[in-house]
């Protein structure tokens, strides 16, 4: 059995339903990415797995136990930590402030195993949160999920907005996350970086999964190569 | 005769033409000593304190639900009548009846939300987070619940002052140099002082209080990162109207001044305050309080303290047209 599993997910935001039935399996110590366009539906799927969005139907299941439309602290508490779309972390707190709220209970207990990852966040723990340039806030967002230690951690487009050099640097540090341990879901539009990271990979299109397999394979599929690569697969 | 003063803005606590007789009046040639400002300065210190007290009620609960509680002054109220009931049945010490009174607003600011708040909350899909009809709503419910309570107060006390034993008026003279003031003033700043200090404390080296900032900050934030936001809201309203029942018994004792309209006028004051320190600032709220208690008892040696109000709601005027903002501008933490 998978540590996280998804069993068709319904979502619906008022009348209208934005994912049609999603199915996900992450295992122990794996990284899955989620692929797909602007308003597909994959940060609809991230909020419904957090517990933010209500569920309609379908099931969530983390380590055996039902998660599904538990309230958001209990899930963070049973170790499915995110770091989101948008990053959502405290402006106008410290970054030491951000990170104590991040580990919950255990406070700074974690400190010692997330910091040596993310060393510019030493240099600025005592400014505020919001005065850290974009690539730092993204650092210190990660971080922040980091500190519960989680047993699976949801990265909602950890590269948005980044430049190019920091692109790379965050998705070494997705590989280094994964050997300590934490499964990771990873959604991107940066496509490339993700596969490349990734065990296995689905690219959702219309709230829905219309492809699935090892990542490998996807990354020489000439569907997704031309759609999401931005090339032909030559021969 | 126009340009005499009566003193000290009475109505700013909630109270008119009651003031102790050793505030002098001055007609508009006389020469005002300069103990007279001392001493004014003093009052207004305690009047920013009361204020100030109030304010932080409004800020932290604005803070983590952008809206405002229109029932704060209610929890004045309360505050007040519970400290009566407590002296009347026991006449414990100052100190107990304090103690009572912080309990008893801690309990009626989590009433408050389970009634007014809470119902409003069910829906957590963006649309509804960001409607401003779901905002109204609240605000609605709000000043419902403080009309419901201040009838409720009037049904169970009537609508006059009530008699507060003259030996627990806080009016003891205390001589300073030139300048007298009254036990009173040294209590409101006292108790203040030690409020907004343990306050501070809250806010940034406990778990509450981070989680607090938290929300304030991004209450989306604060769910991901497992803070459980509607136990944390209930705690804002604790906090909140321990702060404004504690001002409600002090200026009750003060004054010697408790009725079921008491609440009003410094909420008006406190609700200026919040609005000049920038909405969601406590720092800001606090100085603008103070700065509202000493511009209010200045202004009395000058105007007629029916006037003073005035000085309220100009501030607020200014602040809307020049400073949207508030008067310490935008970004900052928010409690």
């Amino acid at each position: 059995m998978a540590l996280l599993e998804v069993r068709d997910l319904h979502v619906s935001m008022g009348v209208q339903e934005i994912l049609h039935g999603i199915d996900i399996d992450l295992g122990e110590g794996e990284i899955v990415a989620m692929l797909g366009a602007n308003g597909v539906g994959k940060t609809t799927l991230m909020r419904a797995l957090s517990g933010i969005y209500r569920v309609r139907s379908g099931t969530i299941t983390l380590a055996g136990e039902d998660i599904t439309n538990a309230p958001s602290h209990t899930i963070v508490a049973r170790g499915l930590c995110q770091a989101p779309e948008g990053r959502q972390i405290f402006a106008t707190m410290s970054v030491r402030e951000n990170l104590v709220l991040g580990g919950g209970p255990q406070g700074l207990a974690r400190l010692d195993e997330v910091l040596p990852l993310f060393p510019i966040l030493g240099e600025r723990m005592g400014q505020a949160a919001g005065s850290l340039s974009g690539g730092e806030q993204q650092m210190l967002c990660i971080a922040r999920a980091l500190m519960r230690s989680p047993r699976v951690l949801l990265l909602d487009e950890p590269s948005l907005g980044l430049a190019p050099k920091l692109v790379k640097l965050i998705f070494d540090l997705v590989a280094q996350i994964r050997q300590q341990g934490v499964s990771i879901l990873i959604v991107e539009q940066n496509a490339r970086g993700a596969l490349r990271v990734a065990d296995r990979a689905a690219v959702m299109e219309g709230g829905c999964v219309v492809l699935a397999g090892p990542a490998a394979e996807l990354a020489s599929d000439p569907r997704i190569v031309e759609a999401y690569l931005g090339g032909h697969v030559a021969g | 005769m126009a340009g005499t003063n009566p003193a000290m803005t009475l109505e700013s606590v909630g109270l008119e033409n009651h003031w102790h007789e050793s505030r002098g009046l001055f007609g508009p040639n006389l020469p005002v000593p300069m103990d007279y400002y001392l001493q004014q300065l003093a009052i207004g210190l305690s009047l920013g304190m009361v204020y100030a007290l109030m304010a932080i009620g409004f800020t932290l609960i604005f803070g983590v639900l952008n809206v405002v509680n229109f029932a704060h002054g209610e929890v004045y109220t309360v505050g007040a009548f519970a400290g009566l009931v407590v002296i009347s049945a026991f006449a414990p010490p100052l100190i107990v009846v304090l103690l009572v009174v912080v309990a008893v607003g801690a309990l009626a600011g989590v009433g408050l939300e389970r009634i007014a708040f809470k119902p409003f909350r069910r829906f957590s899909d963006e649309a509804s987070l960001k409607s401003r009809a779901m905002r109204e709503a609240t605000l609605m419910s709000s000043l419902a619940v403080s009309i419901v309570v201040r009838e409720a107060v009037e049904i169970g006390f009537g609508s006059q002052f009530q008699t507060v034993p003259l030996d627990r008026l806080l009016n003891s003279p205390i001589s300073l140099g030139p300048v007298t003031i009254v036990s009173g003033d040294v209590i409101i700043l006292v108790v203040a002082a030690l409020m907004l200090g343990g306050l501070q404390y809250v806010l940034k080296r406990t778990n509450v209080g981070l989680s607090i900032r938290a929300v304030s900050s991004n209450p989306l934030g604060a769910k991901y990162v497992g803070i459980n936001t509607d136990r944390t809201i209930i705690w804002t309203f604790a906090v909140g109207s321990m702060m404004g029942a504690a001002a409600g018994i002090l200026v009750g004792l003060y004054y010697g001044a408790i009725f079921p309209s008491m609440g009003f006028i410094p909420g008006i004051k406190a609700f200026v305050a919040m609005v000049m320190g920038g909405l969601s600032s406590i720092p800001g709220a606090v100085i603008c309080a103070l700065i509202l208690g000493f511009s209010e008892s200045i202004a009395t040696i000058f105007v007629p303290s029916v006037w003073a109000d005035m000085v309220a709601y100009g501030f607020l005027i200014v602040t809307l047209i020049f400073f949207p903002r508030g008067i310490f501008g935008g970004a900052r933490d928010r409690v």
